[in-house]
């Protein structure tokens, strides 16, 4: 019964007094909130800090919700958000995370996995090892138009981005991550195709 | 960025009008290379609809718990701003305002010699303006002032 409360009569429920209610919030969310930090600090720990400080903030301002959006989008908007100050703060390898020289390295640790007769892998293995050599705007507008069910307005609106453009870097980011994984898996990638 | 790649991409995520729609589908009907490229595109978009998310540790949820429990409870904002309170401040507003006019009015001496008009309203307000209604007003003043200072401190508060 609870998994067909919707998001908005849990958000009712805790403004009402219900605190408790915030678990199932967390709970429902928690997976996308948590890969999408993931896309942007590309560590495991840093990520899960990322998406609790996010749930934190959601929660704090959740009088100030405005319960004719999608909560999600809402909640995106505040990961994104947090996830850019984290990095900022934490200045990761003094270098901006848009820099492809990041990537590179990346790229290069992951080449061992190119040698020839390698063991086949499954094929979400390589497609989410893929993801992660993508820059993290890529990654995030990847992660969010597939698995978030973003539209390119809701992606926007999250992203702080005109839809035109979030479109022309989907369309990019989508190139980028065939040419990664045709990289990754040579003459295999026909036959994840 | 037209190419004929992101026509295919609009196509399959239906961001297509109908014109457009049915041009990319005679395309692909017509010609083999646009057909192969349309059918690996339409693979390599089911892969990425496979992507798996990530999964955070298992005490995630609770550790989110824990840090909200230590938060003020969040209220709706329409709970936050008392309707009372805003139609009260209007209303003094408005009575000022009026006493005002009042005042301008009545120590006024309306005249309109061309006509042989000529109104005097000798109406004195200074037995009224005593010492204790200039502090009552000022007390009222100083009370919804301190309404606002105090609904401005607790939406600071509310947002940190």
């Amino acid at each position: 019964m609870e998994q067909n409360t919707t998001d908005l009569a849990l958000i009712q429920k805790v403004l009402k007094g219900e605190t408790d209610q915030y678990a199932l919030l967390v709970k429902r969310h928690q997976r996308f909130v948590f890969t999408l930090a993931l896309r942007f600090s590309k560590n495991r720990e840093d990520a899960e800090e990322i998406a609790q400080d996010c749930f934190l903030k959601a929660y704090k301002a959740l009088g100030t919700f405005k319960q004719t959006a999608k909560f999600s989008t809402w909640l995106y908007t505040i990961t994104y958000t947090t996830a850019m100050t984290f990095l900022r703060k934490k200045r990761l390898d003094t270098t901006s995370i848009h820099d492809e020289d990041t990537i590179l390295q990346l790229e290069n640790q992951t080449s061992s996995f190119n040698a020839n007769g390698y063991e086949r892998q499954d094929s979400h293995v390589f497609l989410n090892m893929a993801i992660t050599q993508l820059l993290p705007d890529d990654a995030a507008i990847i992660t969010l138009f597939y698995k978030g069910e973003q539209s390119l307005e809701e992606i926007g609106e999250a992203l702080h981005m005109e839809p035109n453009t979030i479109k022309v870097k989907l369309h990019r980011a989508r190139q980028r991550l065939k040419e990664k994984l045709q990289y990754l898996l040579k003459d295999e990638v026909k036959e994840l195709l | 960025m037209n190419t004929i790649e992101q026509q295919l991409w609009d196509y399959i995520d239906g961001n297509l009008d109908e014109f457009s729609k049915k041009t990319i589908e005679e395309k692909i009907e017509s010609n083999a290379g646009i057909k192969t490229q349309y059918e690996e595109l339409l693979k390599l978009n089911s892969a990425f609809n496979a992507l798996d998310l990530d999964e955070p540790s298992m005490s995630f949820t609770r550790n989110v718990m824990e840090s909200i429990a230590l938060a003020p409870a969040p209220v709706a904002m329409k709970t936050k701003v008392d309707e009372k309170i805003i139609y009260a401040i209007g209303g003094f507003f408005i009575v000022s305002l009026l006493s005002l006019f009042g005042y301008v009015l009545y120590n006024s001496n309306l005249s309109m010699p061309k006509l042989g008009f000529n109104v005097t309203l000798n109406f004195n307000l200074d037995q009224y303006i005593t010492p204790t209604v200039l502090y009552s007003f000022l007390f009222f003043d100083l009370v919804i002032g301190l309404v606002f200072l105090d609904q401005f401190l607790r939406k600071k508060f509310a947002q940190k």
